[in-house]
């Protein structure tokens, strides 16, 4: 019989030296993204005085709390945080329902001008932010909800991408879904509710994640929209905190330490859901 | 009238008056843009009866099946379910359970949710439901299975659950759309007997949808064969094969095809013959005139295959390939430039490149006129010679 004439390894395996390769590229980018966040960390547990020796101490001993007290007692800290995680919550909350619902009716519905507004709201991902903050604030002035949570809440919500997103992956679920439930006795917010979102759970939640995430570090609009001290973001106010205690180092840092602990938070209780059911079992493979 | 006082919609088909017909399809037109899909079809099903709708791809059966659950509306034309106009009402109210070509199982739910779900939606309280699932799954041999979700059962299990999930509302019509097209060629034929044993028990009427002609014949108490959304033929699966109405039926029916031999009628006084690439006497036809074209057309196990030196010879072929399908050998001659198919069980006595003579039963022959329509004894036509008494 003839021999083999390769190796048991194939083509596209790669070999020890490639492997190494890529793991310390991985090693490095994972340096590079970890390095700033563990600097912050560091800085927000030195005192003021500290923070500029040399050579730089990496792990502060013995740590010190002080920024965290002063920032959680002393300043309008939990007051920007509250704002951020209620417009944040509401905005997320209000985002996933609206933009499911529209995107079912995109995907799954027929009426007079679909593929119109949709090719509107696409067009719409295409014009950048900057060009559009002043006429939505003059719009919002307009309506006399500047300096509200309304002003905070409203605009974002006509955000497109969740829809498109939501539209695509709506339009890929097979149509005879549907119709049997439709032959079964369902409404049609019984279809979007019953079938279509337990099957979009991942989508729900990434979209729940881009929203949360894009609320929790908006700048720009909360800056223009709102001036009243009592409804300021965290975002807008931790920027402020310059002006108010001249430059703290170690305040800021512990301000964006604690600003992080929500997020990774969401991360965190989310992460599981990004493994939900799949559709597979449906339909004839 | 005072809209108070008019009559309330009809909303269901439940409460319908006394109807020879479970379905009733009147002049039935589907149009996309300038696409006929479906030109006027007219169908009665009558309660219990199993009819298959059979045609190629795009011949518009399964928008015919739609059409009927509520799902497209039509363009035109008109659908009864037990006798009531159904054009206007809604889906879920038609009274009637789809099973899907993909079918559309609800993949979050387990087997018990999917099978129940019609119940909980229609409002059946949940021990009414659960009472009636164990029913069902004893039925359909899925006790087992009950917890498991859709994605951890077999191809042929979850064309179970979607029997299940029609059955359990004993609606009047079941509507299936290819359930078993893409099961393996053994599950299908197991699964096929599965239906039928079920449909005998259940006795509901069905209306199923196919283009595997072995699937039709063997079910089907009706056949109805489309093509182009044109209806071809309506009939017994028996009437189908054995009087073909045009040639398109007569090679879609049946496998392999019919042979079709096309050439012209040559009368010699009362004698009539068919001349063409096969030269063949006509004895047993209905008399046509002189110099008709006509498709003369013949089951592949109407043809015997003799030596070619053989007196009863009506064409001599030269063999082109031979397949043995088991039991029986499908032979294909080619006899002057036309292919045809020949059915035997002489099995090991031909061979490839071999000059044959074939004998055409006469008691089988099929006659068709040039736009392909079969020919009848009461239709045809007698082209009476200019020298008969009656001129």
């Amino acid at each position: 019989m003839r021999e083999r004439l390769f190796s048991s390894r194939t083509v596209d395996e790669p070999s020890r030296i490639e492997r190494a390769f890529y793991h310390v590229a991985l090693i490095v980018a994972c340096i590079a993204l970890v390095t700033p966040f563990l600097y912050v960390i560091s800085a927000s547990l030195k005192e003021s005085t500290s923070l500029f020796e040399y050579p730089p101490k990496l792990v502060p001993f013995p740590p010190y709390f002080g920024h965290y007290e002063r920032l959680v007692s002393d300043s309008p800290f939990p007051r920007w945080m509250a704002n951020t995680l209620f417009v944040a919550t509401i905005v997320t909350v209000a985002k996933v329902f609206l933009d499911s619902l529209a995107g079912y009716a995109f995907a799954k519905l027929n009426f007079v001008g679909r593929n119109a507004f949709f090719l509107l709201m696409v067009a719409m991902l295409l014009v950048p932010y900057g060009a559009i903050i002043l006429p939505l604030y003059a719009v919002v002035h307009a309506i006399g909800i500047h300096d509200t949570y309304f002003a905070l809440i409203l605009p974002p919500l006509c955000n497109p991408l969740g829809v498109f997103l939501m539209r695509q992956v709506i339009s890929m679920l097979p149509k005879d879904l549907d119709n049997a439930a439709r032959l079964d006795g369902v409404s049609e917010f019984g279809i979007y509710r019953r079938i279509i979102l337990p099957l979009i759970k991942p989508s729900l939640v990434v979209v729940a994640v881009i929203t949360f995430t894009e609320m929790f570090m908006s700048f720009i609009w909360p800056l223009v929209a709102v001036r009243d001290q009592d409804l300021q973001v965290l975002t807008v106010g931790v920027a402020s905190m310059r002006n108010m205690t001249s430059v703290n180092f170690g305040l800021w840092s512990a301000a964006a330490v604690l600003g992080m602990v929500p997020l990774a938070l969401a991360f965190f209780l989310f992460q599981r859901q990004f493994q939900a059911r799949s559709i597979a079992g449906a339909l004839k493979q | 009238m005072n809209p108070i006082n008019a009559p309330t919609p009809v909303e269901t088909v439940a409460e319908a008056p006394d109807t020879p017909f479970a379905i009733e399809l009147v002049g039935l037109h589907k149009r996309y843009g300038a696409l006929n899909v479906l030109d006027s079809v007219d169908l009665d099903i009558e309660p219990g009866e199993f009819v298959v709708l059979l045609g190629p791809s795009g011949c518009g059966k399964s928008t015919i099946l739609k059409i009927i659950a509520g799902l497209e509306d039509a363009t035109g034309g008109e659908v009864y379910i037990k006798g009531r106009l159904a054009n206007y009402i809604r889906p879920k109210d038609r009274d009637v359970s789809m099973v899907f070509q993909n079918y559309a199982l609800y993949p979050h739910m387990t087997v018990a949710k999917n099978i129940g779900f019609p119940l909980k939606m229609r409002g059946a309280k949940g021990s009414a439901v659960a009472t009636r699932v164990a029913e069902i799954a004893a039925l359909l041999e899925l006790t087992e299975q009950l917890e498991k979700y859709p994605e951890q059962l077999s191809g042929g299990q979850r064309q179970r659950v979607a029997l299940g999930r029609a059955i359990i509302r004993d609606p009047v019509a079941f509507l299936m759309d290819e359930p078993l097209s893409n099961l393996d060629a053994l599950l299908r034929v197991q699964m096929r007997s599965e239906l039928l044993t079920l449909h005998r028990r259940v006795g509901k009427t069905t209306v199923y949808v196919t283009h595997d002609q072995v699937e039709a014949m063997t079910m089907a108490d009706r056949i109805v064969v489309l093509r182009s959304g044109v209806v071809q033929q309506v009939g017994k699966t028996r009437e189908v094969y054995s009087r073909p109405a045009n040639t398109f039926v007569a090679t879609f029916v049946g496998s392999p095809p019919m042979n079709l031999f096309s050439g012209r009628i040559d009368r010699q006084g009362s004698k009539m013959a068919l001349a063409g690439v096969v030269r063949v006497d006509l004895d047993g036809a209905p008399p046509l005139p002189d110099g008709t074209q006509v498709t003369l057309g013949i089951r592949p196990e109407d043809i015997r295959i003799r030596p070619s030196t053989s007196p009863d010879v009506d064409v001599v072929a030269t063999i082109r390939l031979i397949e043995d399908v088991g039991a029986e050998d499908f032979v294909t001659v080619d006899a002057s430039g036309v292919r045809c198919i020949v059915r035997t069980t002489d099995q090991g006595m031909l061979v490839e490149g071999a000059e044959v003579g074939l004998a055409l039963d006469r008691d089988a022959f099929h006659l068709f006129d040039e736009d392909g329509i079969r020919i009848e004894a009461d239709t045809a036509v007698v082209a009476v010679p200019s020298d008969s008494p009656a001129a």
